[in-house]
């Protein structure tokens, strides 16, 4: 047994938060989950200006970027930007996820194969419009039974 | 299309010491090495649950992106967890006291930790005390008379925790603490609700969560009084859940009208 339970949510910066809601709501099926410190007084204490969205069981805040944040080169697919999201789809609508981003014009890398040793399947590598990068995987393990994921409602 | 998350892939410089880190000081479990196709070598954590963590060996990292802000990710634990994970921090030399405290409802426990390349990780643990009924046990609380209180008003008390609200109608002597967790609200006058300051709730003066909101049951009220004299007395030490509003829950500027609820409201 790890110490830890989950992880609940992550802030994540972009640039436009109309352009990230498209993005994760239109593309990634995100639902819009609250908007936070949208008072002016909040600000102008420091607090973040944010946007949160739930993507299946996880909780990512939308922080808008105080600046613009260097952006990595347009070619580069596969990458950590401080740090990837990989969200899981099932093995049987994997196809249907590529051809949804394609759909979309949004440009991937992969499909790449793991190791048969670990319990990842299949990813393909993307960026959202902020240059954060993201991926989608199948897992072996979808059918194993682990606990779920304590819904918190925060954030 | 998604079925959950997955895992999160941070870069570290020396694999050793961040699978060590993750290990022993957050409290992961270790899966394995090298389990998945990625840019260098790697080390696979585990939570309770599927959701993994990929460390993967680089030459260089950036941790935080420039020109971003609030950037971290959050484990939750519970309760008991992290009263263990906080040992751990304060033994690997963290300061375990939460820099945001202002910011937390009650209840609502909360440490930033940053790894040994700069990734920052908010660790966050929800005792029960972030979900019970507060009573201060003030005793009942003289609010003036009801005359000072024009069509409109609102008026909040510090001891006692509540809000005294003129509608037309009469008063309602609504609870300031949040039923999304304890947090205190405040009324804004210039938008014309109360406001979470703690997770962005709002709601309306009579106590309903206002939509494009995190959507809350109603705000508890407690029971007003007002004497033969004109004189308003509101028992905080009584909290009366509530379903919504009900113009029966509204006590009439009159005289000697007091609060009527049910017993199985009372909480």
């Amino acid at each position: 047994m790890a110490d830890v339970e989950t992880l609940s949510h992550s802030g994540i910066s972009v640039h436009d938060l109309k352009e990230a809601e498209d993005f994760y709501c239109g593309i990634l099926g995100a639902q819009v989950h609250g908007a936070v410190n949208f008072v002016t007084e909040d600000t102008l204490k420091g607090r973040s200006v944010h946007q949160s969205y739930t993507l299946g069981d996880f909780l990512f805040a939308l922080v808008l970027a105080p600046d613009f944040m260097p952006m990595p080169p347009a070619d580069k697919l596969m990458g950590v930007n401080g740090f990837r999201h990989a969200f899981a789809v099932r093995h049987a609508d994997f196809d249907a996820t590529i051809a949804r981003l394609k759909a979309a014009g949004v440009p991937f890398k992969g499909p790449v194969g793991h190791p048969d040793k670990g319990p990842f399947g299949e990813s393909v590598y993307f960026k959202d419009p902020s240059g954060n990068f993201l991926e989608l995987l199948w897992r072996r393990d979808e059918n194993v039974d682990y606990a779920k994921a304590p819904q918190l409602d925060v954030g | 299309m998604i079925d959950g998350f997955s895992h999160i892939v941070l870069h570290v410089t020396d694999l050793d010491r961040s699978e060590a880190f993750y290990r022993d000081v957050f409290g992961l479990d270790v899966i394995g090495r090298d389990l998945v196709a990625d840019e260098g070598r790697n080390s696979l954590l585990g939570t309770n649950t599927r959701q993994r963590v990929l460390l993967v060996e680089v030459p260089e990292v950036v941790a935080i992106r420039p020109n971003s802000s609030s950037i971290h990710h959050a484990w939750l634990l519970t309760i008991d967890e992290f009263e263990r994970a906080k040992d751990r921090f304060a033994a690997a030399g963290f300061d375990i006291n939460d820099s945001r405290a202002q910011f937390r409802a009650r209840g609502e426990n909360s440490v930033d930790i940053f790894d040994p390349d700069g990734h920052r990780f908010q660790v966050q643990a929800y005792s029960p005390a972030a979900t019970e009924v507060i009573k201060e046990n003030t005793g009942p609380i003289a609010c003036g008379h009801m005359d000072d209180y024009a069509v409109g008003a609102v008026k909040a008390f510090v001891k006692g925790k509540f809000f005294l609200v003129r509608i037309e109608e009469g008063f309602l002597a609504v609870s300031r603490w949040c039923t999304h967790m304890n947090g205190l609200l405040s009324w804004k006058q210039e938008h014309w609700h109360f406001y979470c300051p703690m997770h962005g709730a709002m709601f309306n003066r009579k106590g309903e969560s206002l939509p494009c909101s995190r959507p809350c049951p109603t705000l508890r009220l407690h029971p007003v009084t007002i004497g033969a004299d004109g004189t308003i007395t509101v028992d905080p030490d009584t909290a009366i859940r509530r379903d919504g509003f009900d113009p029966a829950q509204v006590v009439p500027a009159k005289a000697g009208a007091s609060s009527r609820f049910p017993e199985t409201a009372l909480c």
